[in-house]
């Protein structure tokens, strides 16, 4: 994708920085791929350069076919209205990365979100103590390797429910579908 | 209570002690809990507690059709459905590809703002409630009835719609329905002076509101404040305006700031928009009068409805703030991985916690009402 | 099978009105009929726990303000549950909501009513196979009715506590006797949801001996586990750097 492409306070930025792939995704966004150790640089640069001041959130995708997971920066600006979503890729087995809150301070929320449901440290962050699974005792269950219906049937009961005429019913050889 | 249970408390001298804002209390905005370490009357640490509405809906929308999402995806928000559904259909035609019919189009519009007011009023209540106002709770949730009642004979439901479909919307207008609309708009436009003089101009309301739960614009910047929230700080952003969806370019609206950044402003900022949701929902209602066409594209079964792989972003102005969903399809039949970005993950967390520091055990639940905290957006 | 099958059951004669197991031959005339009158009037002075539980809760205020006003049936939100009558369970409930929930039902005092709300309560609604949600209300409570719906309207509601009443009024709303009759087993669902170290403040054991109403079953083998936690606890030095409670 050429630059010229670009709206122009990103142009300051994605001179600084190389080894960026651009997508542009719609009237409005911009995916860049980039390396996991480069993200905190560019969004360093984006928020003093570019003014994306706005960290709206980080997602996590979990990919166990390419043992990986990719964490999404999602960034808005008040003055452009193009978004940038920096995807990053890290290896399952490490499930580490480093915090982004020094730069921007909603992502302690989404950093403890992804650290309790993923399982991925996040260094530096100022709190990874769970909020939502603070009794949980089971596996981070956004992983794909959770299966929720198992576990639901493991531990929990369903009603029993038995009534007179679906009784009738399965004596005349009907009954549900399986 | 066994004599077991007794614990012999070991803190320094000090005058600090734990209070739990635990989740049975009618000061806390739905089930959540605020843990508050206060000095007299004043809260010197204040550390949210949540999880408490958690169902894991992330991960059930991943062992969902598409189409079965749509059940699931207003109940993440209770107060205020209907821009998750927008969201969420919003996202899914832009990875689909599919085009909303016009008419389609205005309808998502005005139940959208037909929303808000419905949100907006529930929170007049709810605030005046924390302030031991409670006459305006009464009046509020009743005249909020009356907008769910349209809601009741255009869907089907009062409260989770289920009706902005990825691709229209479900149903057309019932005869009449815009002239009951524009008769209900009539009669919350004329309730508004009395819900001034009750409750914006009291003062009472206007002492306990004022300079409480200040946010500097600076300070809402960095914490990841959006909404209403924000504009009672003084930055004009609206997310209908900046990054517009549906045909809200094509509709007149202002967008109210204020600039104190105290509890006042934001239940000013509220009181206005809801005016100006009243102006937009004027200018839908003659469109929608003459505006004919489908009221949804065509959609294969959506039984086995694949969308081709790629991942989206996708935001509204919900009457909290920012709302955003993080869609992303791996070509099959069922979401790879959706996320929920709730304007009251920064609002109930870290916002909150911040704020509530210095302030007085009394105005917790207020900061908490008026930041419009909804847990259920938080937990998901 | 328990080695705790006999004990004394206490009678207190002066035990309050209406809340005894109700063996219709033993009783005298007079105390049915104070039975009966103390029924009809618990039933029209109901105090609902304001405890917002899950996403029913937001029907709640439309119920109980002006328009669908729930007060003229004498129904008033109340915010201590040492005081309310009715614990609602509006709506769905996560795990980490169903502990205070239990903590909060044992707080209330006899006689009490549970109402579940939505079809959430009944089998795990639009969440059946989340990993977060509670299945089954009523093993871990008892519970007197369902309300269907998701979320049920507000004259769905009144429909349902008007049906309550009428149940409270004619003596059959008896269900907050069965967590004593068989404390053991629904302890058994708790401990097999939160661990077997779960124990609560109250002291169940004991108001059911109170209250007359006792069985066979109140104790069991999970009650067991309780007895020697709380043995344990006694033999433990108290003092600073004690852990904090194990009940939590």
């Amino acid at each position: 994708m050429s630059e010229a492409q670009l709206p122009a306070p990103l142009h300051a930025v994605f001179d600084e920085i190389t080894g960026v792939i651009f997508k542009r995704q719609g009237a409005r966004r911009l995916r860049v791929d980039i390396d996991a150790d480069r993200l905190p640089t560019l969004l360093a640069l984006l928020k003093g350069r570019a003014g994306y001041l706005h960290l709206s959130a980080i997602s996590c995708v979990d990919w166990p076919q390419d043992s990986e997971f990719e964490l999404v920066y999602h960034l808005g600006s008040y003055e452009t209205q193009v978004m940038v979503a920096a995807h990053i890729r890290i290896p399952r087995a490490a499930s580490r990365y480093l915090s982004v809150y020094d730069i921007h301070i909603p992502a302690g929320f989404f950093e403890r979100d992804i650290h309790e449901m993923y399982g991925i440290e996040f260094e530096g962050s100022p709190n990874m103590t769970p909020f939502i699974l603070t009794e949980w005792q089971g596996p981070p269950p956004m992983r794909k390797d959770f299966d929720t219906l198992g576990y639901v049937n493991q531990h929990y009961s369903w009603q029993q429910y038995d009534p007179q005429w679906l009784r009738e019913l399965e004596a005349r050889g009907g009954g549900l579908v399986e | 209570m066994r004599p077991e249970n007794y614990q012999p408390v070991n803190h320094p001298a000090s005058h600090a002690f734990e209070l739990y804002f635990g989740p049975n209390h009618p000061g806390i905005e739905g089930n959540y809990a605020l843990h508050a370490v206060v000095s007299g009357d004043t809260v010197e640490r204040l550390t949210a507690d949540g999880g408490y509405l958690h169902r894991g809906f992330e991960k059930l929308m991943e062992e969902r059709l598409w189409i079965q999402n749509i059940a699931l995806v207003p109940r993440i928000c209770v107060p205020d459905p209907v821009p998750m559904e927008e969201t969420y259909a919003r996202a899914v035609e832009t990875l689909g590809g599919l085009e909303v019919p016009v008419r389609a189009e205005w309808l998502r519009m005005m139940v959208l703002e037909m929303s808000r007011l419905t949100a907006h009023l529930f929170t007049f209540g709810g605030h005046a409630a924390t302030v031991g106002l409670y006459t305006n709770m009464f009046w509020g949730v009743t005249d909020r009835d009356m907008i769910l009642d349209l809601f009741e004979e255009l869907t089907g439901a009062r409260v989770y719609h289920m009706y902005i479909t990825p691709g229209g919307v479900r149903r057309d207008l019932p005869p009449g329905f815009l002239d009951r609309l524009s008769a209900r708009l009539d009669y919350i436009e004329q309730r508004l002076p009395g819900f001034d003089d009750l409750f914006f101009d009291n003062a009472v309301f206007v002492g306990r509101a004022q300079g409480t739960g200040v946010m500097s614009q600076e300070q809402a910047l960095a914490w990841g404040v959006t909404g209403p929230n924000l504009r009672a700080c003084g930055l004009q952003f609206d997310l209908r305006r900046d990054d517009p969806y549906l045909r809200y370019e094509e509709v007149e609206f202002d967008i109210p700031t204020e600039s104190a950044g105290d509890c006042y402003a934001r239940a000013l900022v509220r009181r206005a928009e809801v005016v100006e949701s009243i102006r937009i929902l004027r200018q839908i209602i003659p469109r929608l009068r003459h505006l004919d066409g489908p009221i949804r594209c065509p959609l294969p079964n959506p039984l086995a409805w694949t969308i081709p792989a790629g991942d989206t972003y996708v935001r509204t102005e919900s009457s909290k703030g920012e709302l955003a969903y993080y869609v992303v399809s791996d070509g099959t039949e069922k979401p790879w991985r959706v996320h929920v970005r709730g304007p009251s993950s920064m609002h109930a967390v870290q916002v909150l916690e911040h704020l509530g520091v210095g302030a007085r055990i009394e105005d917790i639940a207020q900061i908490m009402f008026s930041l419009d905290a909804c847990p259920p957006e938080v937990d998901r | 099978m328990s080695s705790m099958t006999s004990y004394p059951i206490y009678r207190d004669p002066d035990t309050a009105i209406g809340c005894r197991t109700v063996d219709e031959q033993e009783r005298s005339l007079l105390r049915r009929v104070l039975d009966r009158i103390a029924d009809h009037c618990r039933a029209r002075s109901l105090f609902v726990l304001h405890y917002c539980t899950g996403c029913g809760a937001i029907e709640l205020p439309p119920s109980m303000t002006s328009r669908f006003d729930l007060e003229r049936v004498g129904m008033q939100p109340m915010v201590t549950p040492r005081q309310a009558d009715i614990l609602l369970i509006t709506g769905y409930l996560s795990v980490k909501t169903l502990k205070r929930v239990i903590l909060t039902y044992e707080q209330m005092q006899g006689p009490k009513y549970v109402m579940g709300f939505g079809s959430c309560t009944i089998n795990g609604g639009m969440y059946w196979n989340s990993y977060a949600t509670v299945k089954r209300l009523q093993e871990y409570i008892p519970v007197d009715m369902y309300i269907a719906g998701c979320m049920p309207r507000p004259e769905a509601i009144q429909q349902g506590f008007l049906q309550l009443i009428e149940r409270i009024d004619s003596g059959r709303a008896t269900a907050w006797q069965d967590y004593y009759r068989r404390y053991d087993w629904y302890l058994g669902n708790q401990q097999a949801m939160f661990g077997e170290q779960f124990q609560t403040p109250t002291d169940v054991i004991a108001e059911a001996r109170h209250y007359a109403l006792a069985s066979a079953e109140t104790t069991g083998r999970h009650t067991a586990l309780l007895e020697q936690q709380l043995q344990q606890a006694a033999l433990m030095p108290v003092g600073p750097g004690r852990a904090a409670g194990e009940s939590q």
